[in-house]
């Protein structure tokens, strides 16, 4: 118990743990984590399930964690929602195959083992080979967009369907299932409607191969399972996050016309304010649990076998010893660094995909549309976290021209 | 100054062809490949960002 004596302790480690703040916007974070960050390196952090674990806000200690293999993606163990998440209802076979290829709770080599077949296709010459592809269905967005009565949601006509199209022919989802895709994933269907659409494709792809990652995966060796889980946890993974930082940074662009006129008067979205997007408009609050498998020390901080941490880069990516005056969006800023795609071996696997994604969307909007204002954003306010991952959803983005 | 990679760690991240694209490449299992292992000396700040943004410590610099 605390000491009843000694206030200043009560607030720094509470005996039940915090709970994750709900004051925050996606632009801007909860005062919490500032709190945190100076009150310490660890806190405790309490999940749904009772478990009190630790919660990681600075930069150099969230970079630490996430590299390093003394931590398990299991238990799936989250600060939000039930304690334990029901199954997805799906048959027995699906949730089998999910759970094989889902490189979300995968450890070790046998993650590597998966994460390796899908690795040429998001290398940045891999990404970057898309760019004329995603800059064709940017411009096709915003014309749409201009077509709409004013005003208009930007995420609904831009940010979405930028993600999901982009998404969806990488992937190798062919182009007359788009549609029923979107429905499946952006919309939402049932779980079993999900996984008959993923196997329908993976299906398709066996006989149609064409240059794409489902055509990769099924001549990959992996199981078919595997191929299954993984073809997934691809179709749902990153899509929204590219949406979400699409619609985010809009935003932030239209809420701070200085840099806004930066970007005008340099329209070739230069590498470095990419990053900057990044850390700014940071999708998680806290990323997917880790849980250390043995009692080990990092930079002179104890975890406990069994301890679960949750890694914070909202928090991380205004960390002022990393990014000198955090708070401020600054185009013009070493940016490089966030993690905003995670980190280590389970860093976004798609993360050079969505740095062009993001660029070409911001510049198509930009440079097409010089009139663009905000006339309201739900992420102007606090957004109940979407997910039992606390993550926000894209919120509409109205605007006019 | 010699830049010296190690293949087995990286994991493909892409955060030296990032910075340095004239020092690193991925090959076409997304590894890092060593395009100069003796930089020149203006390019060594950029090679040493490499390593230390590099999520698998997989880039190292020497004097």
């Amino acid at each position: 118990m605390t000491d009843p004596s000694s206030p200043a302790d009560h607030i720094r480690c509470p005996v039940t743990g915090y709970t994750l703040p709900s004051d925050g916007t996606p632009l801007q974070p909860s005062p919490f984590f500032a709190e945190r960050r100076q009150d310490g390196r660890v806190h405790p952090l309490r999940y749904a399930d009772g478990h009190v674990g630790k919660l990681v806000t600075d930069h150099a200690l969230a970079r630490a964690v996430l590299s390093d293999q003394r931590f398990s993606q299991l238990p799936r163990r989250f600060p939000l929602g039930p304690a334990d998440p029901a199954p997805p209802s799906v048959t027995a076979d699906d949730l089998r195959a999910l759970a094989s290829g889902d490189l979300l709770i995968l450890d070790g080599a046998k993650h590597d083992r998966i994460r390796k077949t899908i690795r040429s296709r998001f290398t940045v010459k891999a990404a970057r080979g898309h760019r004329e592809t995603i800059r064709a269905i940017a411009a096709e967005q915003v014309d749409i967009l201009l077509a709409q009565p004013k005003p208009a949601d930007l995420t609904e006509h831009v940010a979405e369907p930028i993600s999901a199209r982009v998404h969806a022919h990488v992937l190798g989802i062919p182009a007359e299932r788009v549609q029923d895709y979107i429905q499946h994933y952006v919309h939402g269907s049932s779980a079993q409607a999900t996984v008959d659409f993923v196997r329908e494709i993976v299906g398709y792809r066996r006989t149609e191969p064409g240059d794409n990652v489902i055509s990769d995966l099924v001549d990959s060796g992996l199981t078919d399972d595997e191929v299954v889980g993984l073809a997934a946890v691809l179709m749902s993974s990153g899509r929204d996050s590219v949406a979400y930082t699409i619609a985010t940074t809009t935003v932030a662009l239209l809420t701070h016309p200085e840099q806004r006129q930066r970007l005008t008067d340099n329209p070739s979205v230069a590498p470095a304010v990419i990053e900057e997007f990044m850390r700014y408009s940071t999708m998680f609050v806290a990323l997917f649990p880790r849980t250390a498998t043995e009692d080990l020390e990092i930079d002179g901080v104890r975890f406990q076998a069994g301890d679960s941490v949750s890694v914070s880069p909202v928090s991380a990516n205004r960390d002022a010893e990393r990014f000198p005056e955090p708070e401020r969006f600054d185009l013009g800023r070493d940016a490089f660094g966030h993690l905003a795609f995670g980190f280590g071996p389970h860093g976004c696997a798609g993360q050079q995909l969505a740095r062009v994604e993001i660029t070409e969307a911001i510049g198509a909007l930009f440079s097409r549309v010089p009139s663009l204002a905000l006339v309201d954003a739900e992420q102007l306010r606090p957004l109940p976290f979407a997910h039992v991952v606390p993550t926000y959803r894209a919120g509409a983005v109205v605007v006019d021209w | 100054m010699t830049i010296e990679v190690t293949r087995s760690a990286c994991v493909g991240a892409g955060q030296c062809v990032l910075v340095a694209d004239d020092l690193f490449d991925q090959d076409d299992d997304g590894l890092v490949m060593l395009i100069e292992e003796d930089p020149r000396e203006d390019r060594v700040d950029s090679a040493r960002r490499a390593a230390s943004l590099c999520p698998a410590r997989a880039i190292q610099v020497r004097e």
